[in-house]
């Protein structure tokens, strides 16, 4: 099938069944347009055919993403973001358990959380101490995890799990598809200094996992999760090129705005720091933009892995220089005085993006590391048995 | 627009790296350093035999006709090599002015020995402010085109065969062609910190000058912009070239028992330097695309790269010599020619404050 047989089929599927105008299915539910677009093979267009895909190679899979992106239609693309699909699709090995649960995933019919961090694995996540023992066709999960969002409304939790407490941290890991509804599970949210509670801890107390729902070999977790978050990191790359595509005049109305009813418009001190932070922000912009010219020229960009340490400035400058703008009243909070509570959360909740998903400090030597070639960090638990490590014995 | 295609664009880009590694590497340029001229004029055939100095000149007159785009690429490779010589001055600011005239004889006087190099030009646009804004022309002319007053920060003017210079007419500006050797015009070298650019105070005294037609204070706005955008492409050069340098030092210097490189507090000034010298790229290059295809949002975008790479280019090779520590302090080390070129390249046509202004107001009016 040449490309633009492709192009073709891709455009007359969404013409018959997708509203581009009014953003919706021509009939039935967004759920049924999924099931649609799942059946047609849109979904993962490069998998096998046998597996829910078209056996599309990567450039006629791109084609179909951008069909639908151009008609704004959901459900493609998934081979490369449905972070959950990507690595059951890669690493599992249980026929049957693939059959069951990656139809459910593709048509967006399961809800997924992330049982990732612990509090005493953070930054240094491989230190992960939550215990999976297996008990016949069973895994008997006990410990604690800490920022998971949407614990409370998932099917199903993507875990990591210590298996072996024998060899290497990286080593004794193992990555399960855990069934979220069930005893031995207790979630309760998280306060966060802005207010909100968009993160739970998760006390996995006796829970079980079947066998089967382990996904790559035991110890193999670890690679498992590199390319889980390979993709997650892609995904939230392209996402924020996307969003800030969209907010980045926002934000240069709002801080002007800002600016303009504080009567502090005309000061020059003001202008100069509204200068800055806007162009934080549309440095950014320019960078995702030219990263995806040269990814689509071939050229590999390092810009991709930059996006979320600038995008941390960026969400802290604006706080500031909002708080300037604001002077006295940003002492201030509440709904009697909306613009001051504002700016009070941006404050605050600029912290999710320098720490969450990896500090600032982190992902400075990530950068270092991968994209400059500089040297890794010494290590002092990486080559000792876990039982023996300082994670473990304090 | 431009009559280069990307291939073709790229292509020049090499040529014009081959020859500057072959011919302007850090020997060469301390060589010519210490010239009296700061310039080296077999470079600059070299150049001209190119074609890079008649990028911006249209083919009836001798040039490529090529557009800023093209201009940005070779300026981010000159700055590289931190490029001695009048590249900016006569192939970008003189032949964007006069090709930018209604005037048909002075294009034909003028632009095809700039085009081809034979001719170095210059341009006089601010005065002894050093602001680069219509209220800081210090030069008059009469209504017979005497010019009186004076022009300072003058670039590559000892070299110049042509001097272009702006002059208050009345409310209105104009510009006018004189040769810098002709009575009634004193040329006066000023030391630079950074003595691969070389600027001098230009007094006029009673001096005669020929008028170019159609050209007023929006068309040299034009051209400032137009180096604006060039210079923010040799400052986006310019930080990569030095900041490549450096990490490649932090991963070969060896303190501890291992490369300094593997600490954080050098890797973390590292991957922050990466963002601004991705940044400046990326703004240098919008903003001669914007201006390219006379898009809207040109204004914003010029500002923002004439702040933005300023700003990145001081702060990387500011940080470079901290990053190499003791040897960065010697003469013999590179480093701080570049720290020379950042600090003097921040402050033409108009420093970073200045610009940020510009930039606000353009996003009022955007808005």
């Amino acid at each position: 099938m040449s490309r633009t047989d492709i192009k073709t089929e891709v455009e007359a599927f969404l013409t018959t069944h997708w509203d581009s105008e009014a953003r919706r299915p021509r009939e039935g539910t967004s759920r049924d347009f999924a099931q649609k677009v799942f059946e047609a093979g849109w979904a993962v267009a490069s998998w096998p055919r046998e597996w829910f895909g078209r056996g599309l190679d990567k450039d006629d899979s791109k084609i179909v993403a951008a069909a639908f992106r151009k008609a704004r239609a959901p459900g493609a693309g998934q081979d490369r973001t449905n972070i959950a699909a990507a690595s059951l699709m890669n690493f599992a090995s249980d026929e049957s358990f693939k059959r069951e649960i990656l139809p459910q995933l593709l048509t967006g019919r399961l809800a997924i959380c992330l049982l990732y961090s612990e509090p005493g694995a953070g930054s240094d996540l491989a230190s992960i101490r939550t215990r999976a023992e297996r008990n016949g066709d069973v895994y008997v999960i006990n410990g604690q995890k800490v920022w998971t969002s949407g614990a409370r409304t998932a099917d199903y939790g993507l875990l990591l799990a210590r298996t072996d407490w024998d060899v290497p941290k990286h080593q004794g890991i193992s990555f399960f598809v855990l069934p979220m509804r069930q005893p031995g599970i207790d979630i309760r949210p998280i306060n966060q200094i802005t207010g909100d509670s968009h993160f739970n801890e998760v006390f996995l107390d006796n829970a079980t996992v079947p066998a089967k729902n382990r996904i790559g070999a035991e110890g193999e977790g670890w690679k498992v999760l590199q390319t889980a978050l390979a993709v997650e990191r892609l995904v939230m790359g392209e996402g924020a090129g996307e969003r800030r595509q969209g907010s980045s005049k926002n934000n240069v109305v709002s801080l002007i705005d800002i600016a303009r009813e504080a009567g502090q418009l005309q000061d020059p001190l003001i202008r100069q720091k509204i200068a800055q932070a806007t162009a934080y922000r549309q440095l950014n912009a320019l960078n995702i933009a030219r990263a995806k010219e040269e990814l689509a020229q071939g050229s590999s960009s390092p810009i991709m892995s930059l996006g979320k340490l600038a995008m941390s400035r960026i969400l802290h400058t604006d706080a500031a220089v909002m708080t300037q703008i604001l002077g006295a009243a940003s002492m201030l909070d509440g709904p009697e005085h909306e613009r001051a509570a504002d700016i009070n959360y941006r404050t605050a909740n600029a912290y999710m993006t320098s720490i969450g998903g990896g500090t600032d400090q982190i992902q400075r030597n990530i950068i270092s590391e991968r994209v400059l070639g500089l040297p890794r960090e010494v290590e002092l638990d990486r080559d000792v048995p876990f039982r023996t490590s300082r994670a473990v014995t304090g | 627009m431009t009559m280069i295609g990307m291939e073709e664009r790229a292509a020049i880009r090499e040529g014009f790296a081959r020859l500057l590694s072959d011919k302007a590497d850090d020997a060469a340029l301390r060589r010519i350093m210490a010239t009296e001229s700061g310039h080296d004029a077999e470079l600059w055939k070299a150049i001209g035999d190119m074609g890079l100095t008649g990028l911006l000149i249209d083919p009836a007159y001798g040039g490529v006709g090529g557009s800023i785009v093209d201009v940005e690429a070779i300026m981010e490779e000159a700055g590289a090599a931190l490029l001695a010589g009048p590249l900016l001055s006569s192939a970008v600011m003189a032949a964007a002015l006069i090709s930018d005239s209604t005037d048909a004889a002075a294009k034909a006087r003028l632009l095809p020995g700039i085009a081809s190099g034979e001719t170095i030009a210059t341009v006089a646009v601010t005065g002894d402010k050093g602001l680069w804004t219509r209220d800081d022309i210090g030069v008059s002319a009469d209504r017979n085109g005497v010019l009186q007053g004076a022009a300072n920060y003058v670039l590559a003017a000892n070299v110049a065969d042509v001097l272009l210079v702006i002059a208050k007419t009345g409310d209105e500006l104009a510009v006018y062609e004189v040769d810098p050797k002709a009575n009634g015009i004193s040329l006066q070298a000023l030391k630079s910190w950074d003595s691969t650019i070389r600027l001098s105070r230009v007094v006029f005294d009673a001096a005669p000058a020929t008028r170019i037609a159609g050209l007023d204070g929006a068309a040299v706005e034009r051209m400032l912009d137009l180096a604006r955008v060039a210079l923010a492409g040799e400052q986006a050069g310019a930080s990569r070239r030095i900041f490549d340098i450096t990490v490649e030092y932090v991963r070969t210097r060896v303190q501890f028992g291992r490369p300094i490189g593997g600490f954080q507090a050098m890797k973390h000034m590292a991957a922050d330097l990466l963002i601004e010298v991705e940044s400046a790229t990326s703004a240098a290059r919008a903003a001669a695309q914007a201006l390219a295809a006379g898009s809207t949002e040109a204004p914003v975008l010029v500002s923002l790269a004439a702040f933005a790479c300023a700003d990145a280019f001081h702060q990387v090779a500011a940080t470079s010599i901290q990053m190499h520590g003791g040897i960065a302090f010697t003469w013999e080390h590179s480093a701080h020619l570049y720290l020379r070129r950042a600090r003097v390249d921040a402050q033409l046509f108009g420093a970073s404050d200045y610009h940020r202004e510009r930039y606000v107001s353009a996003l009022e009016k955007a808005a």
